[in-house]
């Protein structure tokens, strides 16, 4: 069932992907290789640079912020945990519309921030909006929550304890991070991470109403195309590049985190 | 059972005279305050070098959160805590070099034992083939020679608290703490890890406080034990000083069985007391000094009433019907009601197969004035 639902469109992309684009009829059906010939154009490569890039630093800034914040609600008391959680999903709840409108509003050109600047004297402005940096900013806030719930229940499942009985073995609270709480969360953080990065790197509305030319990314690319250009067998193409990203990411990580397993198995 | 200790080969026995606190552990009007008045403290106590020093108390007499400040989990509200004369109270646990080991084993899941026994090594930047040979030496010690390379779920409950013990005791800690390390195991193995730690314990002469509500496991290791009740120290002593001549009427209650006489006294000459408990028996009472108060509780171990030919030597003397029996097969319980209302608990060991008292026989009942305590109320 899941699979159907996943695998027909997908396979309908795929197919799309080799046909020849055509002004009449949206597409005809002749099998081609020029759409992903004409990806491997340094437009596109670096349209595809950046995604992978706003992407990749998304999540690392997400998990570098997250994971003192799922560390905070794992080890909370309930009365806390409950206030805190309420905060933290509350975005989720938000449509991107308009969290994209309440960025706007803070990083423009006199927006919320530049005000506040110049008015504490400032002499220079942070001019972040309609750039790849105004996207970052709106992603990591888009995707903290994607990142800390599961980083918040692998750490759940570490004893206090044992944070204490590494303490008490001579380790410094930084040593007991790296030795005890990473390797033990590091599930949590994997899952975390390749949600957040998946997410990141397939967004339309946030580098549209942000990110200007300079932020724009490959689902910007996907919408022009489909919608705009009316090339949808190079949409499509652009869409299974997207897909392959995705895929490759989730290979790359699972194949890492298996070695790393049987390794500690056999030692 | 064995309730003395031998003492230390070398030197004074531990707990004789006051602890050496150059090299042992002193915990000075520790005090530990938590939300809605719950207080535990002020806590005083002398642990000396090698001793092997028990916390025994109920759940929620502040043992643990004892343990836990000289850990330094918990911080001290007041007082001083001395280990080999250096004040630690204000330093941070993985600077106290204190070994612990908690109810649960807390193995890290992610190493295998061997490296969970040589963590604390590593940490402190001894290098990996000499950790490695050393955990090896410490496992050994702790009978876990051969599962060093196994994860510590494949460990049955004993290994994996003994692999623990281990973990701790490669640091060499001056001082070991250990916080009901038994408690989750079942009790036949209970009994055998109780041994095997006391033997450790006499070959490696370690300084040791134990976290217990155990009183049996209290009595079997330690050199001295402290009591504790309510946030504070009941009684400090020998297992035989506990058990013999209790503080407190808190103290004789809680170890062992009792038979606890609310009485006053009636009178003292010549180091007898005279007294008349509220149930209507006259007794006399060993008494060093005459009694300060008039309302005392006079303590009479179960295993000490005598009965039949003993009886009838001692200056207390009653005639007594059996109410109760409960056979236990090693020793027998007997209720006794002596006159209309007194009840006295008795316990026999079962040397025979054909000894137990019959259910409503009248016996003689004697107890000898030695063989009573009195407690202040």
């Amino acid at each position: 069932m899941l699979l159907a639902f996943l695998g027909i469109p997908l396979g309908n992309i795929g197919v799309l992907s080799f046909f020849t684009s055509s002004s009449a009829r949206l597409w005809s059906p002749v099998l081609t290789t020029a759409n992903y010939r004409e990806i491997a154009d340094a437009y596109f490569l670096d349209l595809i640079g950046r995604t992978l890039t706003i992407g990749a630093l998304a999540t690392v800034i997400c998990a570098a912020l997250g994971y003192p914040l799922a560390y905070y609600l794992a080890r909370c008391s309930r009365a806390a945990l409950a206030v805190a959680l309420f905060l933290l999903i509350m975005p989720l709840m938000v449509s991107a519309v308009v969290e994209a409108f309440g960025w706007i509003a803070i990083l423009g050109r006199e927006g919320i921030l530049n005000t506040a600047l110049a008015s504490l004297g400032v002499p220079f402005r942070i001019d972040v909006l309609y750039s790849q940096w105004a996207v970052l900013v709106a992603l990591v806030q888009l995707l903290l929550p994607v990142m800390t719930l599961p980083l918040m229940s692998a750490i759940e499942d570490i004893p206090v304890r044992l944070e204490e009985v590494a303490w008490n073995l001579g380790a410094s609270p930084l040593i007991v991070f790296r030795r005890i709480l990473l390797p033990l969360s590091l599930p949590g953080l994997v899952s975390g991470g390749l949600l957040c990065f998946t997410v990141a790197i397939s967004v339309v509305v946030t580098p549209a109403l942000l990110g200007g030319r300079l932020g724009r990314m490959l689902g910007n690319e996907i919408y022009d195309q489909a919608l705009s250009a009316y090339d949808w067998p190079f949409a499509s193409s652009l869409a299974m590049v997207l897909v392959l990203i995705v895929f490759a990411a989730i290979a790359v990580i699972v194949g890492t985190s298996r070695r790393r397993q049987s390794r500690r198995g056999r030692a | 059972m064995e309730t003395e200790p031998e003492p230390r080969a070398n030197g004074t026995p531990p707990g004789g005279g006051p602890a050496d606190t150059e090299t042992g552990l002193a915990v000075r009007g520790l005090v530990r305050r938590y939300a809605r008045d719950v207080t535990v403290g002020p806590i005083s106590f002398t642990v000396a070098e090698g001793e092997f020093f028990s916390l025994l108390g109920p759940s929620g007499c502040g043992k643990t959160t004892t343990l836990r400040c000289i850990a330094g989990f918990e911080p001290v509200d007041e007082g001083i805590i001395e280990l080999a004369g250096r004040r630690i109270e204000k330093v941070p646990p993985h600077k106290r070099e204190i070994g612990l080991v908690f109810q649960t084993p807390m193995l890290f899941p992610h190493l295998t034992v061997s490296d969970n026994v040589a963590f604390g090594l590593s940490v402190h930047g001894v290098p990996r083939r000499e950790a490695a040979r050393r955990a090896a030496v410490m496992l050994a010690l702790v009978g876990l020679s051969e599962l060093g390379q196994r994860r510590p779920d494949q460990l049955s409950g004993g290994q994996q608290q003994r692999a623990a013990l281990a973990r701790s005791l490669v640091l060499e800690p001056p001082l070991l703490l250990l916080d009901e390390p038994f408690s989750s195991l079942d009790l036949k193995l209970r009994v055998q890890m109780r041994e095997e730690l006391r033997k450790l314990q006499r070959r490696l002469q370690k300084t040791t406080i134990f976290v217990t509500h155990d009183q049996t496991e209290a009595l079997a290791l330690s050199h001295r034990i402290a009591v504790l009740s309510g946030g504070r120290i009941e009684q400090i002593g020998t297992p035989r000083e506990i058990y013999e001549q209790p503080a407190s009427r808190f103290v004789a209650d809680f170890i062992g069985n009792a038979n606890l006489l609310e009485a006053e006294v009636l009178g003292w000459r010549d180091g007898i007391a005279d007294i008349t408990t509220e149930s209507g028996l006259r007794l006399q009472a060993c008494a060093a000094a005459a009694p300060t108060a008039r309302r005392v509780t006079a303590l009479v171990r179960p295993e000490l009433v005598r009965i039949g030919n003993a009886a009838a030597s001692v200056a207390n003397t009653f005639t007594a019907e059996v109410t109760e029996v409960v056979y236990l097969g090693d020793e027998a319980q007997y209720r006794l009601r002596l006159g209309v209302r007194a009840e006295l608990l008795l316990v026999r060991k079962l040397t025979g197969g054909s000894d137990t008292l019959a259910h409503a026989s009248v016996v003689n009942v004697g107890i000898d004035p030695g063989d009573v305590v009195i407690l202040s109320r």
